[in-house]
């Protein structure tokens, strides 16, 4: 008889150590609502950035990371500055919120600002990378962000080897990659975790599956139900975390830190999650047609089980049972289960417009770089 | 042309030699490097390059890496991202292909994406090259593909001076380097010479006149150096003067070694044992005709292999291979023009 995937062992639920008591059950009441004023950042940046473009204020595509904030900030919010991150283009958000929770003002935080980011968004010459490569291929060595490019799951050997130099050097940063379930299928996915397995590097690969890789599904890029079994051939942990619950990407990334640091080793989180548009903005129209739940206008009125808990009404209702914040106070700016062009400024909080209106203003203001860099920096001189 | 120290005395050195004292002498001298590759550690490389390098310097230093060369790239650019020099072996330069996505966009772009910020001390070096029976995947020379990669600097000695002191120069370049090592010259005792105790380098971009003349000019690279050297014996029985230039550096180029030499013989041939079509040798004929072109008296001609593989058994490998009866029938025609 044939063994179907859910008769085999499934992935392992955690690696809490024997009576330690769940990362986020540590977390302060501050923690808390910190975490929620970073989801309504997270969910505000790609919401204005839809409209911008919209009004023809942008060039180039938007990867969207609506619905998907959770993994973002679930998995950011429990790191040192000194670790390192590697976004890829559906985790815009990240590169501003790295070591946020140092200080949304703080310029010694180590993560890039809004302005450099929205700079970068809008082509302009203090992007970090002075606009040459578009959109999240940016990054920063002292800020500890590895610069990707467009091929999928190849910055993961970067990180491997970013890590394995810290840790000559007697450092302790462990690193963050974030990926497509769609990248698990390239053989630097493989080839860079079976070295990171080897040497026990503290590399840590969070797939985020939205289900969707461009346009194509789950069932036609892998096998087997969870991509977090891509571990089971390393002898690595392979974590699920709710994807739409930022305190269980919380908890389970904070265990893969954990194991990490402590010398154990490389794990894998699969975050389950749906994506809420195309695969980019030029591909919202036709991503009505290969998903038959798709409605650009109403992003949750499908009947997909991930698509229909938004990760910020899933956080309130965490803080209003721990009673961090009243109904009233959750009722007070609602964004969640609204498409971008039906949600208004009126529903965030008015610090995390204003965060955002400061980037976009100096992004505006900014020029874009002399034609003339078009050919500069090919080699260092 | 760059002044090079003279060679003191001692005793002659191999091809091979040269490049396991470069890279023991580099790994002493810089506690920041990094040697990783396949085999390179325990068994001391496939040819022998790293030999000893591990006992020396220890595991952590020298990685015997999975055979990976995807990752064995990929990881040595985080490495240089995090501040070390890397020395990355391909165990052939052939198997470099199965890292080609991380050196030409993730390597090659590094410092230009990064506008300056990153600058990545990665050299990839292995051993290369044809008339040794090695058939389609031991025996190629991809050097165009990397050449054709902006951020790459691109290197090929033929002599045990150069290859120490080129591969000095590479490690000690912020920006990343591929490396060829001529296989068939590693234990080639013919060329084996002495090479200075003293800490040197061979500056990348500088060309070496390896024999002067004043009729017509070689300019080569690798192994076909020795061929030119050959062919331009046979030349000087028939009464004309060739000169033979090694360029050593394809990326950067020293052209005004090879338009200094032009200017004096008003004609050149280029040789390689790359395929023809889009091969280095095009490119170095397209450059002449643009630096050089009031000073041809004949059309710059090229002897390359054949566009196809290079085969196994010997009459098939040397059929497609540049030889020095080639080489002298081009240059004949030139000659003659």
């Amino acid at each position: 008889m044939a063994i179907t995937a859910s008769q085999t062992n499934p992935p392992q639920s955690n690696l809490l150590p024997d009576g330690e008591p769940l990362p986020s059950s540590q977390l302060s009441k501050e923690d808390h609502l910190e975490i929620l004023r970073q989801l309504y950042l997270a969910r505000y940046f790609d919401v204005r950035l839809i409209k911008e473009k919209k009004r023809g204020r942008l060039r180039g595509t938007l990867y969207s990371s609506h619905n998907q904030e959770a993994v973002l900030v679930g998995s950011l919010f429990g790191l040192k500055g000194t670790d390192w991150i590697s976004p890829i283009h559906r985790d815009m958000p990240a590169f501003f919120m790295k070591d946020l929770r140092a200080g949304w003002d703080n310029n010694d935080r180590i993560g890039l600002t809004i302005e450099q980011v929205c700079c970068q968004v809008w082509g302009k010459q203090d992007s970090p990378g002075r606009a040459r490569d578009n959109w999240s291929h940016i990054g920063s060595k002292s800020k500890r962000i590895i610069h990707s490019t467009s091929m999928l799951a190849g910055t993961i050997p970067v990180a491997a080897g970013v890590v394995y130099a810290d840790r000559l050097n007697g450092g302790d940063a462990v690193v963050l990659t974030y990926n497509g379930e769609g990248s698990t299928a390239q053989g630097i996915f493989h080839e860079a975790i079976n070295f990171a397995a080897v040497h026990k590097l503290p590399v840590i690969t969070i797939v985020e599956n939205n289900h969707w890789a461009y346009g194509t599904p789950t069932n036609l890029e892998y096998s087997q139900e969870d991509f977090a079994r891509r571990a089971d051939g390393y002898g690595i942990p392979g974590l699920i975390a709710d994807g739409q619950d930022v305190f269980d990407v919380y908890d389970k990334v904070m265990m893969a830190v954990n194991h990490a640091r402590a010398g154990k080793g490389p794990s894998i989180i699969e975050c389950k999650t749906y994506r809420a548009y195309g695969h980019g903005d030029h591909d919202d129209d036709r991503a009505a047609n290969y998903r038959p739940e798709y409605d650009a206008k109403a992003t949750y009125k499908d009947d997909i089980e991930h698509a229909r808990r938004d990760p910020i009404d899933v956080c309130k209702k965490k803080l209003v049972s721990l009673g961090f914040i009243t109904q009233a106070d959750a009722d007070r700016h609602v964004c969640e289960y609204k498409s971008a062009d039906k949600t208004k400024d009126e529903d965030f909080p008015p610090e995390v417009v204003a965060y955002l209106k400061r980037g976009v203003e100096y992004a505006v203001k900014n020029p874009v770089p002399p034609a003339e860099e078009g050919g500069m920096w090919v080699f260092r001189e | 042309m760059a002044a090079i120290a003279e060679p003191t005395t001692g005793i002659k050195k191999n091809y091979l030699t040269a490049i396991q004292e470069a890279l023991a002498e580099e790994m002493a001298r810089n506690s920041d490097m990094i040697c990783l590759g396949e085999d390179i550690g325990i068994l001391g490389g496939a040819f022998g390059c790293t030999m000893g390098l591990q006992d020396q310097f220890g595991p952590q230093r020298v990685i015997d890496m999975p055979i990976s060369e995807a990752a064995i790239v990929g990881s040595s650019v985080g490495m240089a991202l995090n501040g070390k020099t890397v020395m990355a072996e391909m165990q052939f330069i052939d198997f470099i292909s199965c890292g080609f996505d991380q050196i030409v966009n993730m390597m090659a772009t590094y410092h230009y994406r990064t506008a300056g910020e990153v600058a990545i001390n990665v050299t990839l070096r292995g051993p290369a090259g044809g008339y040794g029976g090695g058939a389609l995947y031991h025996s190629q020379m991809n050097e165009s593909w990397f050449c054709h990669s902006p951020g790459l600097k691109v290197v090929v000695p033929s002599t045990p001076y150069d290859a120490k002191g080129l591969l000095k120069a590479c490690l000690r370049d912020p920006n990343p380097c591929l490396f060829y090592e001529i296989k068939q010259l590693y234990r080639d005792s013919k060329i084996a010479e002495v090479i200075p105790d003293e800490d040197y380098i061979v500056p990348l971009g500088s060309a070496a006149i390896r024999r002067p003349g004043t009729d017509l000019t070689f300019v080569t690279y690798g192994q076909n150096v020795y061929h030119c050297l050959q062919a331009a014996d046979i030349l000087a029985e028939k009464g004309y003067s060739a000169e033979v230039i090694d360029i050593r550096s394809l990326v950067p180029l020293d052209e005004q070694t090879i338009l200094e030499s032009i200017k004096k013989t008003n004609r050149v041939v280029v040789v390689n044992e790359a395929p023809k079509t889009c091969g280095y040798a095009g490119e170095l004929v397209a450059r002449i005709n643009e630096f050089a072109f009031e000073h041809l008296d004949a059309p710059a001609l090229r002897v390359t292999r054949l566009d196809t593989p290079v085969p196994w058994v010997q009459p098939l490998e040397l059929f497609v291979l540049p030889s020095v009866e080639k080489i002298v029938e081009t240059a004949t025609r030139v000659l003659r023009f």
